[in-house]
């Protein structure tokens, strides 16, 4: 038997250490008796360390198990003893004490024994404890009585224990501001006054003094006492009625008849139901209001809790009157009883802050977003509703519901801040919230709305940009944002804290310093908002401006200029750099991107670290450099075109964000679903402002769709061309500078040496409006980074050839070709030149010179061949010719048509371009047979020219050139420019001969092939073109492909110049359509891909998969190779029906000749 | 003021060959062999000359061609087709391609191992010389052998004294080969 005692002594001390630790009871609960002997054991809620008496409060003041063993002491002994064998260290005394209480009830003082000491102080101590306890005891079931020293059997000869045993009659059922104690029912609000409780109090206080041979409590002890069943009852009542209030929540029934809740339901009931009437009058609105449930849970736990405060605090307040009434007695014990009052208050805070459980918090949370949200006005999704799509604004002044909901806020705050329940945890809680506010403002309120308050014109953006003017101004965002931090979020921040703060932790105002720092917050969110949106941004540009404006303002750090380009980087992998976007597309966003960036940051730092990935990317695009040579050489028509399409694509842009303005401004709710006839570039952007944060690939979508909704809007705003870079040449700026340096002495201006990487300005130019960022160079970043100069030369010869060739005949018709051509109609063309030129060096570019020049010489060798000829005099028409100054070589077939019914060959003006063959490009030959006239004015040109120039002969090119082409029918005529093809075909059908007859001429398009030797392709090309002008008309069904002339417009029913051309679309079958589509370049290029598959074919592997094939031909064909393995597919195939291919096993090879 | 170019005619002929497919390159310093290899490839694509043709072989290495040359007419060797291999050094066009037969061929100027025996191949090389001159220039050797200095002698002797049993020995000799 002792070993098993010791065992448990030992258990129970430990069990006691870890209870202290947790509870804290060996501080509030001093034990008297550890100095005396173990006569007995007074049950004061602890045993003395070196007692070895095992007592029940050695048990969790909870332990069901520790009240039956209290109530079955006194009523049966019997039960007593076995339960003694049970329990034994409950029960036993320890065997080395000799004054052990009777064996029966050792943990039990009986009275007898009491008196039998004879300790006369003790035991009036010891009364005088109890009456003091029973005064205080707080209003419980039987489960409070174990921790309770109150309840001292030892000090009553009564077995009047009523604390620990109360009769469910004898419970206070509902007022529980009244305790009945065995002493007998007594209004608890009396009790102070009463004389014995003051009495009491008095001894206990001054017990040292008093009753010197009691051992007494500490003067704390009996406030300890206090905190202690606090303690027990608020973990055993309260919190069931709290986690009772979270019920109420899931519920939503306000149902809280669960056990635990029924068990403790006293006066508390009543302030639950009260906080649920409340509830209920805040639900009445909406049923089933989610916020409206939450407030509901934090108003009953508010009010649970203010009830159960109450009832505690009437105990300390008896206690402190008690001190108070000693004060002139005692004054060290009321000294102490202010400090021992802060500690309780303290205590029961922490306990209260520490026992809040999730459910509540994640109900004050709920309340306290919604109504934070509501005072900074950020609208709550259940408000708006389904809408959801009103932006966040700084409420007005004058807003009643903000300003309710402030009051509303604060109200709350502060009883939180009452019941103990604003605490550390709430602090946390509410810092969260108002991060996720400030998050969700700058997210809501700015997103996508880049505000051009002051619309500047796209010139003056563009001037601006180019001459890196940074406007001083904040941006309209920032001065916004800054405005609500400082009205609204500081504001309420600060009376927050102030509410909670006020009593408890001193003075935690905020300071202007807070907020500053909460701008500074707010900042970085919109920087992180607008890093995110910088693609978005761009593409914009330049009406996204303000945007940028915002940017710069943020990008003040590294750190944040690096995940400003690292962002962007990773945007234009996702969103441009795919094979989805056009070249032309990819372009103009690297145009913006140019721009953008060096408004955000002229040094081109950033721009550096963006576009690496785009200039690889763009290398891969060999159209790339076509796509900018012909931007560069756009036409001033196209200029103007695309100046227009600017402008009223900005007013649209314009319009729509002032829509969006007043939509937002006025909070109204939108649900126009992006407006049918808006522009669709807008949709995209008004796509992204709808969805605040989307992913970048969530926000991809929404711009390709810009092409099959309106295709029509977005040609015009997606030129063919890259206008833009033509509209840069043409800057004003840019001639400005021409003009000062010239052509000629370029050489002597710094501004236009390219190399110069380190040009700055001349200080005594640099006067306000002159500096000039050289990085903002757009063209030159442009061309720089699409790599080679070789490939850039050769597309400028291919593009210049072409023009030069089209421009030189439009400015034929007057009198003075030198000055026309030369001097004012390739002033584009000798700009880009010489911009090349000093990119490049002159000796690449000596080609285009070559050309150029040759064009001017045609001119002379024209005049003067003509003027060789004497002067004969022709009506009109002009034409180019080309030849080359040895030998074989090409000519552009020139030549004037008469009308239908001619009078020969007299009436054609000719004019030949020579071109040297060695230095344009592109100079195929196509063979057809022109008419008798023109080769016969071929022919004289010949020997015109030979003597001219001797020793040099002319090769023409019958196909290039231009021809004006007079028709006379019957009722009307036509004057038509168009290809010499075609006025080649259309002259076919000159009548033959017998001019007024009734039939009109008709041909067939195989008769034509067989009388012109013209390619087929181009014979229908040309026979659509005709009747496209409404000349000829097709006979014989959908089928036939003979065609007639036209004569009279009777004959069809309506005019031809209008219908025709649709009904000759009409009728045209696809087929013939896409088949007389190929150009002569493109049957060369797949003459020259064929050409490859055959050597691959014959050399390297008499037989390859169609992949190899493809592979091969990407790898080796120096210009690359465009198709896909599908097109490659296709074209072997028709090689193999062709008879020229086999597939055999799924390799494709030769057929053997 | 140049930008990869310092002397003017030879961008001038950079110009040429790439506008205009001209047969002739200029030795270009700094052009490396499978650049100037792709470019003689396009050359040989867009303006091919009759009875030859050349290209990469199937591995990709465009240091390493296949070529076809056909047997010219009026020789002994008409009709027949003759496989040939490429092999370029690196520093190619400034040193010769190692060129062998791969179809076994009776021909004074060949050996049976396919070498060839041919001054252009050797010290007459030039950068002037391409794929396609080297491939004419063989096909003529076949009509117009160089027997002063025979690789095989015996072809030689009988070019000009039989050249019935030539044709003969040159039929026998000659068998298709297989791709490897």
């Amino acid at each position: 038997m002792p070993p098993v005692v010791l065992a448990s002594q030992r258990r129970d001390g430990r069990q006691r250490r870890v209870f202290e630790s947790v509870f804290q009871i060996a501080v509030a609960q001093p034990a008297p008796w550890s100095h005396s002997t173990s006569r007995r054991l007074p049950n004061l809620g602890l045993a003395p360390l070196g007692d070895d008496h095992a007592v029940p409060s050695l048990r969790p003041p909870f332990s069901q198990q520790q009240q039956q063993h209290h109530h079955h002491h006194h009523h049966h002994p019997q039960y007593q003893q076995t339960h003694h064998a049970a329990h034994g260290p409950i029960s036993l005394h320890a065997p080395g004490h000799p004054q052990a209480t009777p064996p029966t009830q050792p943990s039990l003082p009986a009275p007898t024994a009491l008196q039998a000491h004879n300790t006369t102080d003790q035991a009036a101590y010891d009364r005088a404890w109890h009456v003091l306890t029973a005064h205080i005891a707080l209003p419980a079931s039987a489960t409070n009585a174990d921790n309770s020293s109150g309840t001292l059997p030892g000090t009553t000869t009564a077995p009047s224990t009523v604390p620990n045993h109360p009769h469910p009659q004898q419970q206070p059922s509902a007022s529980g501001r009244s305790k009945g104690t065995g002493r007998g029912p007594r209004g608890r609000r009396e009790v102070p006054d009463s004389l014995e409780f003051h009495d009491a109090f008095a001894l206990v206080a001054n017990a040292h003094s008093l009753l010197p041979r009691a051992t007494p409590h500490p003067a704390g002890g009996i406030l300890a006492w206090h905190l202690g069943q606090v303690r027990a009852h608020f973990a055993q009542h309260v919190m069931p009625l709290l986690a009772g209030c979270a019920v109420v929540l899931d519920d939503g029934d306000g149902n809280v008849d669960n056990d635990a809740a029924q068990e403790g339901r006293d006066s508390l009931e009543g302030s639950l139901q009260q906080g649920r009437r409340q509830g209920g009058r805040w639900a009445t609105g909406r049923k089933g209001n989610l916020y409206e449930r939450h407030m509901v849970a934090v108003m009953s736990s508010i009010r649970t809790l203010e009830a159960a405060l109450g009832l505690y605090f009437d105990g300390l307040n008896q206690l402190l009157a008690g001190f108070a009434r000693l004060a002139e007695v005692a004054p060290e014990a009321a000294r102490d009883a202010e400090l021992l009052n802060a500690r309780f208050r303290r205590d029961l805070h922490a306990l209260v802050g520490s026992s809040v459980s999730e459910g509540l918090l994640r109900s004050v949370k709920a309340v306290v977003v919604r109504l934070a949200g509501t005072v900074l006005g950020i609208p709550s999704p259940d408000e708006t509703g389904s809408e959801g799509t009103t932006r966040p604004a700084a409420p007005g002044p004058g807003d009643l519901q903000v300003q309710a909901a402030r009051e509303r806020l604060v109200e709350l705050v502060q009883q939180l801040h009452n019941v103990g329940l604003a605490g550390e945890r709430f602090q946390v809680l509410f810092a969260e919230v108002m991060d996720a506010i400030m998050s969700a403002f700058v997210t809501g309120a700015y997103a996508g709305l880049w505000s051009p308050r002051d619309p500047r014109s796209f010139a003056a953006a563009m001037d601006k940009v180019s001459r890196g003017a940074s406007s001083s101004m904040a941006s309209p965002c920032i001065a916004s944002l800054d405005g609500w931090v400082e009205n609204h979020f500081a504001r309420l921040s600060f009376e927050v804290l102030t509410c909670i703060s006020a009593s408890s932790q001193g003075p935690l105002a905020v300071s202007l310093a807070d907020l500053k720092t909460y701008q500074s917050l707010a900042l970085s969110r919109l920087a992180a908002l607008r890093i995110q949106e910088l693609f978005d941004i761009v593409l914009a540009w330049p009406t996204s401006r303000p945007a940028l404006e915002d940017l710069r303002a943020t990008i003040t750090t590294t750190a944040r200029r690096k995940q400003l380009t690292d962002s962007l980087a990773r945007a234009l992998q996702t969103r441009l750099l795919h094979p989805g976007c056009s070249t032309l597309e990819i372009l103009q966003m690297y145009i913006s991107i140019i721009r953008a960036l060096h408004a955000l940051d002229p040094s081109k730092v950033l721009l550096s670290h963006v576009e690496s990935g785009l200039q690889l990317y763009l290398c891969g695009r060999e159209d790339a450099v076509r796509v900018v040579v012909a931007g560069l050489l756009a036409s001033p028509e196209e200029m103007r075109a695309a100046r227009k399409v600017n402008d009223v694509w900005r007013q649209q842009q314009q319009q729509q964000q002032q829509e969006r303005q007043e939509r937002h401004q006025g909070r109204g709710r939108r649900r126009d679903e992006a407006g049918g006839s808006q522009h669709a570039r807008l949709r995209g952007v008004a796509a992204v402002t709808r969805s605040p944060a989307p992913s970048l690939h969530g926000r991809w979508p929404s711009t390709p769709e810009i092409k099959q909704n309106t295709p029509s809007q977005s040609e015009t705003r997606h030129p063919t061309k890259l206008i833009e870079l033509a509209l840069l040449l043409n800057d004003p700026s840019h001639q400005h500078r021409q003009q000062r340096g010239g052509p000629d002495d370029a050489d002597l201006d710094p501004d236009l040496d390219w190399d110069d990487m380190s040009w700055l300005p001349d200080p005594i130019d640099a006067a306000a409006n002159y500096k000039r960022p050289r990085s903002e160079d757009v063209i030159g970043t442009l061309i720089s980074a699409l790599g080679s100069a070789e490939s850039f030369i050769k597309e400028f010869a291919a593009c210049i050839a072409e023009r030069l060739l089209i421009g030189s005949s439009g400015g034929g018709s007057s009198g003075d070709p030198h000055a026309v051509d030369g001097g004012r109609f390739f002033e584009q063309e000798l700009r880009v030149l010489e911009l090349l030129k000093r990119r490049f060096g002159e000796a690449l570019l000596q080609g285009c010179d070559v050309m150029i020049r040759d064009i001017w010489d045609s001119r002379r060798v024209d005049t003067g061949i003509r003027r060789a000829w004497g002067r004969r005099r022709q009506k009109q028409g002009r034409g180019g010719a080309a030849a080359t100054p040895e030998g074989r070589g090409g000519r552009g077939g020139e030549e004037e048509e008469e009308e239908e019914e001619g009078e020969g060959d007299g009436g054609i003006e000719y004019h030949a371009r020579i071109l040297s063959r060695l230095f344009w490009p592109g100079l195929e030959r196509e063979h057809f047979l022109l008419p008798a006239e023109v080769v016969q004015m071929q022919r004289r040109y010949e020997k015109g020219y030979e003597g001219v120039k001797s020793r040099r002969k002319l090769t023409w090119l019958n196909q290039m050139g231009q021809v004006r082409v007079e028709l006379e029918m019957r009722d009307r005529t036509i004057t038509v420019d168009c290809t010499p093809v075609e006025a080649t075909v259309v002259y076919a059908f000159q009548g033959e001969g017998d001019g007024d007859d009734s039939k009109p001429v008709q041909k067939s398009l195989d008769g034509l092939y067989e009388t012109l030797q013209m390619d087929e392709d181009l014979i229908a090309a040309a026979l659509r073109f005709w009747t496209t002008k409404g000349v000829l008309r097709r006979v014989g069904g959908g089928s036939g492909n003979a065609y007639v002339v036209v004569e009279t417009l009777g004959q069809q029913d309506a005019t031809p110049t209008d219908k025709a051309p649709a009904a000759a679309a009409a009728d045209e079958p696809p087929a013939a359509a896409e088949a007389g589509k190929p150009s002569a370049k493109e049957r060369a290029r797949r003459e020259v891909y064929w050409r490859y598959v055959q050597g691959m074919l014959t050399n390297a592997s008499a037989s390859m998969p169609l992949a190899q094939v493809g592979m091969m031909l990407r790898m080796l064909i120096a210009d690359g190779f465009p198709w896909s393995d599908e097109e490659l597919g296709a074209f072997l195939g028709e090689k193999v029906a062709a008879g020229e291919m086999e597939v055999v096993g799924g390799r494709y090879r030769l057929v053997k000749k | 003021m140049s930008f990869t170019e310092d002397n003017q005619s030879s961008a001038l002929g950079n110009v040429q060959a790439n506008k205009l497919g001209g047969a002739r390159k200029a030795p270009e310093p700094g052009q490396n062999a499978a650049k100037r290899l792709q470019t003689e490839l396009m050359q040989l694509m867009t303006s091919p000359a009759p009875g030859v043709s050349a290209f990469p072989s199937a591995d990709g290495n465009l240091l390493s061609w296949r070529a076809t040359i056909e047997g010219p007419e009026d020789t002994p060797y008409s009709g027949l087709t003759f496989k040939l291999s490429f092999e370029f050094p690196s520093n190619y066009p400034y040193a010769p391609p190692t060129v062998l037969f791969r179809t076994p061929i009776y021909h004074p100027n060949v050996d049976f191992s396919g070498r060839i025996c041919l001054d252009i191949l050797k010290d007459k090389w030039t950068a002037a010389y391409n794929i396609q001159t080297v491939l004419l220039s063989l096909q003529s050797l076949l009509g117009e052998p160089n027997n002063s200095s025979p690789l095989n002698g015996e072809a030689a002797e009988l070019w000009d004294k039989d050249p019935a049993l030539f044709k003969t020995k040159v039929m026998d000799r000659h068998k298709d080969v297989e791709d490897d």
